[in-house]
């Protein structure tokens, strides 16, 4: 009897596991959770931020429902292929490579990177990214895996030591504990870390470091969306247009980053 | 079926060999020692060793290694008096120093309890013989209990190494680029999962493939011929 409600209870499980699929007028969005101000989610699962208040604007334009799920954002991409959800909105840049993977639509914005240093570091004093690169040698640089920031440093800073994190939380306690002597990310991450109290000894080092420096920074903000899904990546499209248009955009980039950093269209 | 990725992924990947096999043996060696001393204190019959051991044994075989980890190297590393005592922070601050750390206190625990079983399993006429012989405590432990025991617990404790070389794949988690670090690092940069988590798999089934093989002979030899 008990083995029998066990193997009831399994095949119960089994079939009541994650349903991914999207109910009928459900836009389901992967998001990363923990990438302030972008992404947050709480311990019950709801998911604030820009991203959030980006995907609830462009849900009300499509007449859709929202429903955010939360991933790893190095996860993000296979997760989009395997149609756990229809689209990302994650702080995402587009570039080349995530382009073989998946479509974007047009950018919704973007922001400058930047190192941080302590405070009485000779690294922030650095004016120049030429002197900066040179600083970097030999540094554990630390670096969230599978961003575009990860792809920077690989490739323009081959004597740096690479550390790579899943999340941003884990390598803020590492630049705190002193196992890191800097990071590099976009700068609302990084102003981010500067509020907090672990941030206090520490400095944006001054050098702006946008997509113009290098194509692995990508060319803006964009929502991810699989590539056969031509009319909805349209519909998107026209959505963030309209939100550029009426405001909508550069009210929710002032609300969580201070500053408007929407792109409207042309 | 694409090549040249293959090629790049098992170049990639073969990098992170060498950490995952310094990982596991020097956790596994010092995880042995460490085990093989709670061991003792377990049978010691002085309830404070033995408590000791028991407790310590139930705490790390209860909670899961990546927990461990985490509390470990970020949890401690929180701490002033962790980072300003430099023993403290040569052990906790470095990711691969504090993988073999939480590996080998991990494995302590399970390695203590496989060869409490073997010592238990010495026959009580062999150890009343060795001392009718005159045999001195220590060298009744060296040359008849410890002998019987390791062979009795080679088989389950096989298994154990096998479980700390999949256990370092957890490393990963706190920046250390053993086998499946270069693979998530490959993966976010191709995209290519099934194929990089294959060949990562791949290493790993290779290298538990070759302990086993070798364990095996050791059991082979360590059996008596006459049975």
């Amino acid at each position: 009897m008990k083995l029998k409600l066990l193997s009831f209870a399994a095949i119960l499980a089994c079939g009541l596991g994650p349903i991914a699929h999207a109910a009928e007028g459900e836009l389901v969005i992967g998001t990363e959770g923990a990438y302030p101000p972008f992404s947050m989610a709480d311990a019950n699962g709801n998911v604030t931020g820009f991203d959030a208040d980006v995907g609830n604007a462009v849900c009300a334009k499509l007449q859709l429902k929202c429903r955010f799920v939360v991933q790893a954002f190095d996860g993000l991409i296979p997760a989009l292929n395997a149609k756990r959800f229809d689209i990302i909105i994650s702080g995402m840049s587009i570039t080349d490579e995530r382009q073989k993977q998946i479509d974007f639509s047009r950018s919704y914005g973007e922001f400058p990177n930047h190192f941080i240093a302590k405070k009485d570091s000779e690294l922030a004093g650095a004016k120049d990214l030429d002197t900066l690169k040179k600083d970097l040698g030999g540094m554990r640089v630390g670096v969230q895996a599978g961003t575009t920031h990860a792809a920077y440093v690989e490739k323009n800073l081959p004597d740096a030591q690479l550390m790579t994190y899943d999340t941003l939380d884990q390598m803020q306690i590492d630049l705190a504990s002193g196992r890191l002597d800097t990071s590099f990310a976009d700068v609302t991450a990084q102003n981010d870390f500067l509020a907090k109290p672990d941030g206090a000894d520490f400095q944006l080092v001054d050098v702006v470091i946008d997509s113009s420096s290098d194509a692995t920074l990508g060319t803006g903000l964009g929502i991810g969306i699989r590539k056969d899904e031509a009319e909805l990546k349209e519909r998107i499209n026209q959505a963030l247009c309209d939100l550029g248009a009426d405001g909508s955009m550069k009210a929710a980039s002032e609300k969580w980053f201070k500053m408007d950093i929407s792109q409207t269209c042309k | 079926m694409d090549w040249d990725l293959l090629h790049r992924a098992v170049t990639t990947i073969g990098k992170g060999v060498g950490t995952t096999l310094t990982l596991a043996s020097v956790s596994l060696a010092l995880g042995f020692c460490l085990g093989l001393g709670l061991a003792v204190m377990r049978i010691s019959g002085n309830r404070l060793l033995s408590g000791f051991a028991e407790y310590y044994s139930a705490v790390f075989r209860g909670t899961p290694l990546l927990v461990q980890l985490f509390l470990f190297y970020y949890g401690l590393g929180q701490f002033d008096f962790v980072r300003e005592n430099p023993i403290l922070w040569w052990v906790i601050g470095g990711g691969m120093h504090c993988a073999i750390m939480a590996l080998a206190l991990n494995t302590a625990a399970y390695t203590s309890e496989i060869l409490r079983g073997g010592l238990m399993s010495v026959p009580v006429g062999l150890i009343e013989a060795a001392k009718a012989a005159g045999m001195s405590r220590a060298l009744r432990f060296r040359r008849i209990e410890f002998p019987l025991a390791i062979r009795q617990a080679l088989p389950a404790y096989g298994n154990e190494m096998v479980l700390v070389i999949k256990g370092t794949s957890l490393a990963s988690t706190i920046t250390v680029l053993e086998i499946t670090g270069y693979a998530k690092r490959l993966m976010s940069q191709t995209y290519a999962i099934f194929e990089v988590f294959t060949i990562a798999g791949i290493f790993y089934l290779l290298i538990n493939a070759a302990l086993i093989f070798a364990i095996r002979r050791i059991e082979n030899r360590l059996t008596s011929p006459g049975r």
